[in-house]
């Protein structure tokens, strides 16, 4: 393009983000179109992409297409093979797109649409994208290395196993609070249970298709799951309706506890083919397929926002969501759509074993970053579309409901229990009212945007199938995260064991595999159980715990990367790294310390567990016990990480006085094939 | 006709790397682009193909 174009373009795209995120702000008492939140974001993006992704790669990075990478050297035509960029972009999102970029705008909402979606747009071109490009840069130059090796290797070992042990335990809390979504979302809900129990049977079939019958044909298995799963879609309407069959289906929270437990137990115990590998192709196509429905249909009607920019909760810090003032817990809250550690995994995993050419990280790294930041929005859309009574009293359990019950009226976010008994029925539920988690909020935000979409073809009356197919997608890919993160977990246990005894580190040996397994499934049930016994909803202490320990593993990242920089002689743009690690690092103790010191009890886990001594509840004791568990979480995931950043800026402060010599552990240089002529 | 039938293979490939499907298919070309024999059957590849994918992360 030539430079006079492309300036006037670009000033352009600058000054429609710049009027669109004006309305957003400037808007007050009106209902604004979610076309001028979509505008702003995308204008953003196309920004952050354009200037800021292309001075990392060309100015910080140095990325270099002559060089060979990981995919060209080590081609052995299985995991480490060259990919077209935009057949890896597409591989990559869909493994770092899970339900932490739903979810989290969903619950951050309760602040009003505008806190959560400046972090979700700014957040994700300083930070998050950021976060990803430079760990996947930093693998990508040293043949596809993990996280803590990296971490062993440019830090120093005792960082190493810092990493791992943060990421073991992560794991747990995550998993946790990921299974207590599902369950908040199939509680007394045949269909949905139906539903997703119909997965399983589905999974086993698709597994000895691919792998017995018809060996590798995946295509073939999962267009044939594919087909039963809308029809389990369809016959949980049925069943529901039965009055013999629905009973088999209908279950408490607790019930479904212990169901997640052992099916996360068989998952993690079951060879991959089974049951691992076509739940995840089957969540992978439909995860993939309703982004870009939803997409594509709140382009088509673009909903006007019913939430406003800003609730009362965003500075009285008691919403009934959770906890908190807006800052630190809006940014703990959006977690995934903004910056997620997680994503340093996956960055660090299959993705840089792909790249054909250094420069393709940029679109893949920091682009598929964007992506997830956009779902996020879209989920800040789909929750923002609800009426606030709805939202809140969905969101939100009778016993909080009741504490914030004069705030929720001054703000006028007032439903009757008529009007929620009406939404229940029309989506197929027996109740709608405290269905915490996010999900089913989200799934009635997608339902009506998808109903409202397809109108000529039925509109409202599909409404219920709309809400459970929401449900479906939803607890589909949670419940594929369950699967490999209970396996994930239930490895680095093996690995950790197997320091002191070797046979206890052979994955096939079962007695290890069982006992292993059953270890980490109790690890996360326990934090499960009692987010679904806590009379406040698990949520209000799991999520916020959840949200510190992703972003401190995104501060893990950030501080490798950092490190990484410094030893490249890159420090004078070390800011761009060190920067978000600052503000996550703030935002993230500070979370910490609220929610173990707080004088709040609804706030603070020590406050809570002191207003609990002495009470006559029954369930005192238990209560107790789990506000000083989570207390010891918080402040091990703060240690953890205090202790990765002390070790890496005694390590910053020895390369730049000369003290230490930077050796960086990069994989040696070679001319890539192409470049050669080869 | 022989370019549609290239062009058909090239999306059947796109498709099962984006998706992280087994592709046989791939392994016996890069075989031959390597100039060595195939070291796995096509059930020794599926089978090591869905036990790399149970190590690896998913994002929350």
């Amino acid at each position: 393009m030539q430079p006079l174009a492309s300036l006037l373009v670009w000033s352009g795209i600058s000054l429609l983000g710049a009027a669109a995120f004006g309305v957003l702000a400037l808007s007050r008492g009106e209902t604004v179109n979610a076309a001028w939140l979509l505008t702003a974001a995308v204008c953003t993006y196309a920004v952050g992409y354009r200037f800021y992704s292309k001075f990392l790669a060309d100015r910080v990075f140095g990325l270099d297409d002559r060089r060979a990478t990981p995919a060209e050297r080590c081609n052995n035509g299985r995991d480490f093979v060259p990919t077209n960029k935009w057949v890896l972009y597409g591989h990559h999102f869909a493994a770092i797109a899970g339900a932490g970029p739903l979810v989290g705008p969903v619950l951050a909402a309760q602040f009003g649409f505008l806190p959560g979606t400046l972090w979700l747009v700014i957040g994700v071109v300083l930070g998050g994208a950021v976060q990803d490009f430079v760990i996947l840069f930093c693998s990508l130059r040293r043949d596809g290395k993990s996280l803590g090796q990296m971490a062993k290797e440019e830090v120093n070992p005792a960082a190493g196993a810092t990493a791992m042990l943060a990421v073991l335990f992560i794991m747990i809390i995550l998993l946790a609070v990921l299974a207590l979504i599902v369950v908040n979302a199939l509680k007394a809900s045949p269909w949905g249970l139906f539903t997703i129990a119909c997965t399983i049977p589905i999974a086993l079939l698709m597994g000895w298709w691919m792998k017995r019958w018809r060996p590798g044909n995946v295509g073939e298995a999962s267009a044939v799951g594919a087909v039963l799963l809308l029809g389990a879609l369809v016959g949980g309407g049925w069943v529901a309706g039965q009055p013999h069959l629905a009973p088999l289906f209908t279950h408490g929270a607790t019930a479904l506890t212990w169901m997640m437990m052992g099916y996360g137990f068989i998952a993690s115990v079951l060879p991959v083919w089974m049951l691992l590998c076509p739940r995840d192709y089957l969540s992978t196509f439909l995860k993939i397929t309703t982004i870009l429905v939803l997409a594509a249909a709140i382009l088509v009607i673009l909903p006007p926002l019913r939430m406003p920019a800003l609730t009362p909760f965003a500075s009285l810090g008691e919403g009934p969501v959770f906890a908190g003032k807006l800052f630190p817990f809006a940014f703990i809250t959006i977690a995934c759509g903004a910056i997620s550690g997680f994503h340093s995994l996956v960055a660090s995993g299959t993705t840089p074993k792909m790249i054909a050419r250094e420069s393709d990280a940029r679109l893949i790294g920091y682009g598929g970053m964007l992506m997830e930041s956009f779902v996020g929005v879209m989920a800040m859309i789909a929750a923002c579309t609800l009426d606030p009574g709805v939202y809140f009293a969905m969101n939100t359990t009778p016993a909080a409901l009741a504490q914030a019950s004069q705030a929720l009226g001054q703000a006028g976010f007032v439903v009757t229990p008529e009007a929620m008994q009406a939404l229940a029925a029309r989506m197929g539920e027996t109740t709608l009212v405290a269905r915490s988690g996010g999900a089913p909020s989200l799934a009635v935000g997608m339902a009506q945007i998808f109903a409202g979409a397809t109108g000529a073809l039925g509109g409202r009356t599909l409404d219920a199938l709309w809400y459970h197919f929401a449900i479906m997608f939803e607890a589909l890919f949670i419940l594929t995260t369950i699967d490999t993160g209970t396996r994930v977990g239930r490895f680095m246990l093996q690995e950790i064991v197997g320091h002191v005894w070797p046979r206890f580190a052979e994955t096939s040996w079962y007695p290890s595999v069982i006992a292993s397994s059953a270890l980490i499934v109790t690890g996360w049930g326990y934090f499960l159980y009692q987010g679904v016994v806590d009379p406040l909803g698990g949520i209000n202490s799991l999520w916020p715990l959840f949200g510190i320990s992703n972003q401190l593993l995104a501060a893990v990242a950030l501080c490798v990367g950092t490190t990484i920089l410094i030893k490249m002689g890159r420090g004078r743009y070390a800011w761009v790294t060190a920067a978000p690690l600052a503000w996550l690092v703030t935002v993230t103790m500070t979370a910490g310390w609220q929610k173990v010191f707080s004088a709040d009890p609804r706030l603070g886990f020590l406050a809570h567990a002191a207003s609990l001594a002495g009470s006559a509840n029954p369930d005192a004791a238990r209560l107790i016990l789990n506000d000083r568990l989570n207390t010891f979480v918080a402040l091990l995931f703060m240690t953890i990480v205090t202790v990765l950043i002390v070790t890496s800026l005694w390590e910053w402060w020895l390369v730049l006085s000369h003290r230490k010599t930077a050796n960086v552990h990069e994989a040696p240089y070679v001319e890539a094939g192409y470049a050669t002529g080869d | 006709m022989r370019r549609e039938t290239e062009g058909r293979k090239g999306w059947r490939h796109a498709l099962r790397r984006m998706f992280g499907m087994p592709d046989y298919e791939a392994y016996l070309e890069h075989c031959r682009e390597a100039g060595h024999p195939p070291r796995l059957t096509e059930r020794e590849y599926v089978k090591e193909f869905f036990d790399s994918k149970g190590t690896g992360s998913r994002c929350c």
